[in-house]
């Protein structure tokens, strides 16, 4: 059996083209970007025209259709920018299309999809409400069914693009009592729902990823058409949702893992011009195990998250892996984020130092694919085989 | 307009640099197009866009091909690697001897290329190449207008406290600096077609070249020796009180410092 970590020499040109890319058009904006707490449409419309928005998408629709590894490359690469403007971009190339791309007719393909690829229409989805969000099967939004379509009740939080998102692909139950077996996504269209009672409730003020906007989403008797119900199954939502869940841990801890060699690479620096008591900072002892222990974490979550890529690539069952990945990923980004900051010292608890961003950036993490203790209560029931 | 574009890969700003041995350095595996390079691809894409034609990369260079990838990706059309194990350990002159020996048959109308490489920042290469082809170069422009019916060019280059403006018959060698143009952000497309594309690869015994004539044995520089950079000296404290401390730094300055 072969066994080989190396990226090929096109996947290092990729990412080498995407760091560039980064670079030179969010890099030297990611400050004014997270102060603002704006969505940055500038930048949004210069790095659409350049097709990433498209990267997992089929040909025919403007797409690319690249393959796992590549994309996670890219998410990577574009974290280690703007963990809020990834936020953004990653919500429309992978959670907010993909149910259209897999069921939408060619029709909402053509409407949606290509716009949407294009980056003219902004796209989102919604999963948590004030009482459900890792735990799914309370999903309180409902889809009744009447003639020729749905109609929808509820409320959705915490929505990436939610202020600004031209369609969104909604889970909804058909049944409260049913639970996870009762739930479904369904295509709302912000120009035909606002007839009805679509609005846009609440934005948030986040800690960090702030350039990417979030908010509520109010749904009051919006009429969905049955094309638009984006499955093949009535009450399959979840097996569909579990069928993008491994990409979504992946891509999550492809964001830790750049947020925190950004912030720790911030510190490497400081701390070898830092001089106190006479040596740069780096010098000592309890300085460098910060470094030696991050070192070992990020190689080793590095490693599991792109061998995990690599599973979901070759199509090898991985859910527990995505989960591992996805856990240790952002412990270890916690970990590199938290140690950062003790590094900065006082200087940390300043806007002036980059490293307080990578602190809030990284906190957002914690709860994209199910928050850590979710996450580990499952794994450990699996692996004491409860 | 046929149009070659020379390219170089060269160490990253950012990557760590250290003197291996007395001849040989230990540099970190990060990589980068020069600059000037990618100015000089985006130079040869405009043109291409207004009179039509062909944009070819062109390197010299036994492992690296991110360069040429490069230019593909902005949209050049043709790649191509000079390759051969001889060639190691070229000087600036046995790059240009080889890459002209490449040119010499070809049918262009312009070579361009970066005004220096980033590494080495000779800025030999390019006219180098021009004086083995016996066609006109200018260095370091900062404007081109090609008229391609009269087969010429009107180049601006940077000069002592302004510009000079110079026309020069095609086909003609320039060497791009920066200010010519800001260099394109590849489109996604062109990154994947840059990412599948066939590097025509190029050996020695095709160019007509002995290895006696290239690489070490051809090069009329030797490195007899890499120094690293001097330790920077320790921080000197000044323990004068005001106005002696600002006296003692002046002095410091023009003594020791020497930069007032």
């Amino acid at each position: 059996m072969s066994l080989d970590f190396s990226f090929t020499e096109e996947q290092e040109f990729f990412r080498q083209t995407v760091r560039d890319t980064v670079n030179r058009l969010i890099i030297p904006r990611v400050k004014e970007l997270d102060e603002k707490e704006e969505f940055p449409w500038d930048v949004w419309k210069e790095f659409a025209s350049l097709g990433y928005l498209g990267l997992r998408h089929q040909e025919k629709y403007g797409g690319m259709e690249t393959d796992t590894i590549t994309q996670m490359i890219f998410y990577e690469e574009l974290a280690r920018g703007s963990c809020g403007f990834a936020m953004s971009a990653i919500m429309q190339i992978l959670m907010g299309t993909y149910f259209i791309a897999r069921f939408g007719n060619e029709e909402i393909k053509q409407r949606i999809l290509v716009p949407a690829i294009k980056g003219e229409k902004i796209g989102t989805i919604c999963f948590t409400e004030d009482q459900s969000g890792s735990d799914l099967g309370g999903t309180r939004t409902l889809a009744t069914k009447v003639d020729g379509g749905w109609r929808i009740n509820g409320r959705k939080q915490w929505v990436t693009n939610g202020p600004i998102a031209e369609f969104a692909t909604v889970m909804a139950t058909v049944d409260t009592k049913l639970g996870l077996k009762g739930l479904n996504f369904y295509l709302i269209e912000k120009k035909t729902a606002q007839r009805d009672g679509f609005a846009v409730g609440q934005r948030l003020h986040k800690l960090g990823s702030r350039c990417s906007v979030t908010g509520e989403l109010v749904l009051d008797n919006v009429f969905v058409p049955d094309e638009n119900f984006l499955g093949e199954e009535v009450g399959k939502g979840v097996q569909y949702a579990g069928d993008i869940l491994n990409e979504v841990r992946v891509m999550t801890g492809m964001n830790a893992l750049a947020i925190a060699k950004e912030a720790m690479e911030d510190a490497r620096q400081y701390a070898n011009n830092r001089v106190a008591f006479g040596n740069p900072i780096s010098k000592y002892q309890l300085i460098r195990e910060k470094f030696a222990k991050f070192w070992a974490w990020y190689e080793a979550s590095r490693t599991l998250l792109y061998r995990c890529a690599w599973m979901i690539q070759s199509k090898i069952p991985c859910t527990n892996e995505c989960m591992l990945a996805k856990y240790h990923s952002t412990e270890m980004c916690m970990y590199a984020v938290e140690e950062a900051m003790r590094i900065y010292g006082g200087n940390a608890f300043c806007s002036e130092y980059p490293v307080q961003r990578f602190w809030r950036d990284a906190k957002f993490l914690l709860y994209g694919g199910g928050t850590h203790e979710v996450l580990c209560d499952y794994l450990g029931r699996i692996y004491c085989k409860d | 307009m046929e149009i070659y574009v020379l390219v170089k890969q060269v160490p990253d700003p950012e990557a760590m640099v250290k003197v291996k041995s007395d001849t040989e350095l230990e540099i970190e595996n990060k990589y980068f197009t020069s600059y000037f390079d990618e100015i000089a691809i985006e130079a040869g894409l405009k043109l291409k866009e207004k009179f039509g034609g062909k944009v070819t990369v062109l390197t010299l260079d036994n492992r690296k091909v991110d360069a040429l990838r490069r230019g593909i990706s902005m949209g050049a059309d043709e790649a191509i690697q000079i390759t051969d194990p001889s060639l190691e350990s070229s000087d600036q002159f046995t790059i240009a001897k080889t890459l002209s020996a490449y040119l010499q048959d070809k049918p262009f109308d312009l070579i361009l290329a970066g005004r220096q490489a980033m590494d080495d920042d000779a800025g030999i290469v390019g006219p180098a190449v021009a004086e083995y082809l016996g066609i006109p170069h200018v260095h370091s422009i900062v404007g081109l207008d090609v008229n391609d019916s009269k087969k010429e060019a009107k180049v601006v280059r940077e000069v002592e406290n302004g510009k000079e403006n110079l026309t020069c018959p095609l086909p003609a060698l320039f060497t791009c600096q920066k200010g010519l143009n800001t260099p394109r952000i590849p489109l996604v497309m062109n990154v994947m077609k840059a990412m599948k594309v066939q590097i025509k690869k190029v050996d020695l015994s095709s160019l007509g070249l002995n290895p006696g004539d290239v690489g070490s044995l051809g090069a009329k520089v030797k490195v007899q020796k890499y120094l690293p950079p001097a330790k920077r000296p320790p921080v000197k404290m000044i323990k004068e009180d005001f106005p002696d401390n600002v006296k003692m730094l002046v002095k410091l300055l023009r003594e020791e410092a020497k930069v007032i």
